[in-house]
């Protein structure tokens, strides 16, 4: 059984990540629902849901095929590209370089490519917000399965992985649900600037174990590593804080 | 079609969203693996390499970033 040091961060940086994909899907189902009913973008939604549960299905075994060293190693990379571009936009974002990503923006421009992509092919709202809630489904998801699939399969952790990404998207659908509104108030950069540092970790980690390092405290060198690259992320916001200012000056 | 088109853009962007730090993290990693392989160079001190590397990295990726004309 895995020890609750090595599964508590797998838990927690998929229940993050996912969370803060979750939330993204939810605005476009919702806008979805919203013009077109909910029948076809709860339809829309599932069928996007069957699409990634397949894929995971057929593709998941696979994994245990692949030699442990070089599911790591590849695990590792893909996960320092993402968390690395994840945290360098965040910190882009806590320095006010890039605008911080607005919910009720995104909602308010979904609701409008739907009306002009229903008066373009000049078909019914509901055939278009379907598809719509579909895509929005699969691509979000794609980035959770990933996230799900990379901090849980180094370590054989894809069970604990899972449910802490499926906690978040209950989370998110139970307080859509009683808030029926995109979930703008979600601080989703200070999410995302966790998730990157987390998964900047994972990264260095898994990619280190893949090569054949033996990092010193093992599971407990993530915690090291999340550290620095948190103090990474925020001397790099400072730094492209700074000549902003003294132009304001 | 499309829907596979936008997935293949969706999965590109979420490794190779910025290309040169993706292609700078890519050299950190070739290096040490290198360092390991044929620079007889012990792990963990690759590995600190590996580290450092990569934090450079993002702090740099951050700074040369583009700021919006006031």
């Amino acid at each position: 059984m895995s020890s609750w040091s090595a599964a508590a961060p797998a838990i927690s940086a998929a229940f993050l990540a996912s969370g803060v994909e979750v939330v993204e899907a939810f605005t476009i189902v919702l806008a979805a629902a919203t013009l077109g009913g909910w029948r076809r973008a709860a339809l829309g939604a599932a069928a996007g849901l069957v699409l990634l549960a397949g894929g995971i299905a057929v593709l998941g075994p696979l994994l245990d095929r692949v030699p442990i060293d070089l599911l790591q190693l590849v695990i590792g990379i893909l996960l320092l590209l993402f968390g690395m571009t994840w945290l360098r936009k965040a910190s882009l974002r806590a320095a006010g370089v890039i605008p911080l990503h607005d919910e009720d923006a995104v909602f308010a421009a979904e609701v409008a490519q739907l009306e002009a992509a229903a008066r373009r092919r000049r078909t019914r709202f509901d055939w278009v917000a379907g598809m719509m809630a579909f895509k929005g489904v699969v691509l979000e998801g794609l980035e959770v399965a990933f996230i799900v699939i990379a901090v849980g399969a180094g370590r054989g952790l894809l069970v604990p992985a899972s449910l802490g990404a499926l906690a978040a998207c209950a989370l998110v659908l139970v307080v859509g649900a009683i808030v029926h509104r995109p979930l703008s108030r979600v601080p989703e950069n200070t999410l995302k600037f966790g998730v990157g540092v987390m998964l900047s970790a994972f990264g260095v980690f898994w990619t280190g174990e893949g090569l054949g390092i033996a990092w010193p405290g093992q599971d407990f060198a993530l915690l090291a590593f999340a550290a620095l690259f948190l103090g990474a992320g925020f001397s790099g916001s400072l730094i492209a804080r700074k000549p902003s200012m003294e132009i304001a000056q | 079609m499309t829907l596979l088109k936008e997935i293949g853009t969706e999965l590109v962007a979420m490794f190779l969203g910025d290309a040169r730090l993706s292609l700078t993290v890519l050299s950190v990693v070739a290096g040490a693996a290198a360092l390991i392989r044929w620079g007889g160079v012990d792990p963990l001190a690759a590995g600190g390499l590996l580290l450092v590397g990569c934090l450079v990295v993002l702090i740099e990726s951050v700074r040369r970033s583009p700021r919006p004309e006031r």
